[in-house]
């Protein structure tokens, strides 16, 4: 037992002087490899951080949300939709609701405006989530905001400002509060007001809601509540909760465009070592493995040798890799993604992301990253010591 | 004495598990933190009628997935493209 491992031991040492002899190549190898697990696993902890974090936050989402589709396109919904969902047993409420977007066209920024129904679930909380003390709810004027819409705005120390409604009368409106820098994530481009507000800046009848809200008494009967609102309102669309917190699961595939160029990146620069090392030994590597089989080393040696030598490459690289990518993603704010990920987005959030880090994926990675690396090393090694060494000295 | 290379591979990876080792607790106290936020993200989501994460803010496919036509990029007008730079990395959203 302690004669192999002080083989091994031995082995690794002749591994590590020969890399340090190449150490022009093999730390081009390890950089490119590193930055290409960098790029991989920095794209997987990002989706994998807002994906949780979605599905957590969206579990207090409306259980149905239903909207009129018209052409193809989302209109304004007849309040008298929700009159006729009175005969389905096991809706508790149907809370109307008004939102939509305001676009600055001084500052360029898309603000959401939201209309705080009084009788929605929790309603009476959402003081706890402004900062100071703001009287809840919301008096005839006035406003709460995110953070990055306040700082957009630009309002400091006024606390009035004005929107255009549709006729391009101005509205005016009181700051009542900032919304919490921890529900950043949600309410950073917010504006949130009165229902009776929203109505009056958007323009919208008195008939109409934007989409409705369905709370049902029993959680298990969400799906079949929503198929019989379907049914009676067949020129719907009915989201449900599980569907809207599957969405983030869904929307941060490997099949979108920027992913796919990461993957992309990662096979080419992958298959270019691959070739590398595929396409057989350099003449010196060949000379290298002959000597050593003249000396007495046998072919298992030769290809323990060159699985050290592949896997301390390749290992070294998935570890550097690896810990960049959480630097970037934890403590960096992603900053190498922000630019794709938010776009020309003028209000952006602060991203503050805690990925987890579970042993199955790091494990994927390692399976997709060193484990090929490691075969297409081990195996043209196996094919040059298997010649005999006197053929290979003689080229 | 001279050291042996592998102590010296050995203290290098030692190294840079220490360092993930670090970034990890740190990792772990900021979503301790974020544990402890979330029963006042639960009641903003069920009081505001809240259904997205507000990341993108450019497109309104990007800034409410979860509420958005699928294939809302391309139906602005006829023959619409895609130029915001956030659909590439948001794939449309396809409902089971």
């Amino acid at each position: 037992m302690n004669a192999a491992f002080e083989k091994h031991c031995n082995i690794l040492d002749y591994a590590l002087s020969a890399l340090w002899r190449r150490r022009l190549k093999n730390g081009g190898i390890l950089m490119v490899f590193a930055a290409v697990i960098f790029l991989v696993a920095s794209f997987q902890l990002v989706t994998s951080a807002l994906t949780e974090t979605a599905g957590k936050v969206l579990a207090a989402a409306p259980e149905i949300t239903v909207q009129r589709m018209s052409a193809g396109r989302q209109e304004a919904i007849p309040l008298a939709y929700g009159d006729r969902l009175h005969e389905i047993f096991g809706i508790r409420a149907t809370v109307p609701r008004i939102w939509g977007y305001y676009f600055d066209e001084v500052r360029g920024a898309n603000y959401t405006v939201l209309g705080v129904a009084p009788d929605m679930p929790q309603a009476d909380g959402l003081g706890k989530a402004v900062s100071g003390s703001v009287p809840w709810p919301l008096g005839q004027g006035r406003v709460v905001l995110g953070r990055a819409a306040a700082a957009t705005l630009e309002l400091q120390p006024r606390q009035l400002f004005s929107f255009f409604r549709p006729d391009l009368s101005l509205k005016p409106m009181t700051v009542a509060g900032v919304f919490r820098p921890e529900t950043e994530l949600l309410t950073a481009d917010l504006i949130a007001m009165p229902l009776a507000d929203a109505r009056d800046l958007f323009g919208i009848p008195a008939s109409q809601a934007t989409d409705l809200c369905v709370y049902v008494a029993n959680p298990a009967e969400i799906v079949t509540i929503a198929e019989k609102i379907s049914k009676i309102l067949p020129d719907t669309r009915v989201l449900t909760r599980p569907q809207i917190q599957k969405t983030y699961q869904v929307v941060f595939g490997w099949r979108s465009g920027f992913a796919s160029v990461c993957l992309l990146a990662a096979l080419a620069a992958f298959a270019i070592l691959a070739w590398d090392k595929a396409s057989g030994l350099s003449p010196e590597e060949r000379r290298e493995i002959a000597i050593l089989k003249i000396l007495g080393w046998e072919t298992s040696d030769i290809l323990a040798l060159r699985f050290w030598e592949g896997g301390l490459v390749a290992g070294l690289a998935f570890l550097l890799g690896i810990t960049l990518a959480y630097f970037h993603v934890v403590f960096g704010g992603a900053a190498l993604f922000k630019p794709v990920l938010v776009g020309w987005s003028v209000l952006q959030p602060t991203l503050s992301l805690a990925p987890p880090v579970t042993l199955k994926e790091v494990l994927l990675l390692l399976a997709f990253t060193v484990l090929p690396y490691l075969a297409v090393t081990v195996i043209p090694a196996w094919r040059a010591a298997s010649v005999p060494a006197e053929s290979a000295l003689s080229g | 004495m001279m050291r042996r290379p592998a102590s010296v591979l050995l203290s290098i990876v030692a190294l840079l598990l220490a360092i993930d080792a670090g970034l990890l607790a740190a990792g772990q106290v900021r979503r301790n933190e974020m544990a402890r936020t979330l029963p006042l993200l639960h009641s903003m989501t069920a009081a505001l009628g809240l259904t997205d994460l507000c990341v993108a803010t450019e497109a309104r496919y990007t800034r409410h997935p979860a509420v958005s036509d699928p294939v809302v990029p391309f139906m602005d007008h006829p023959a619409a493209m895609e130029h915001f730079p956030t659909g590439s990395f948001w794939t449309p959203t396809i409902r089971p």
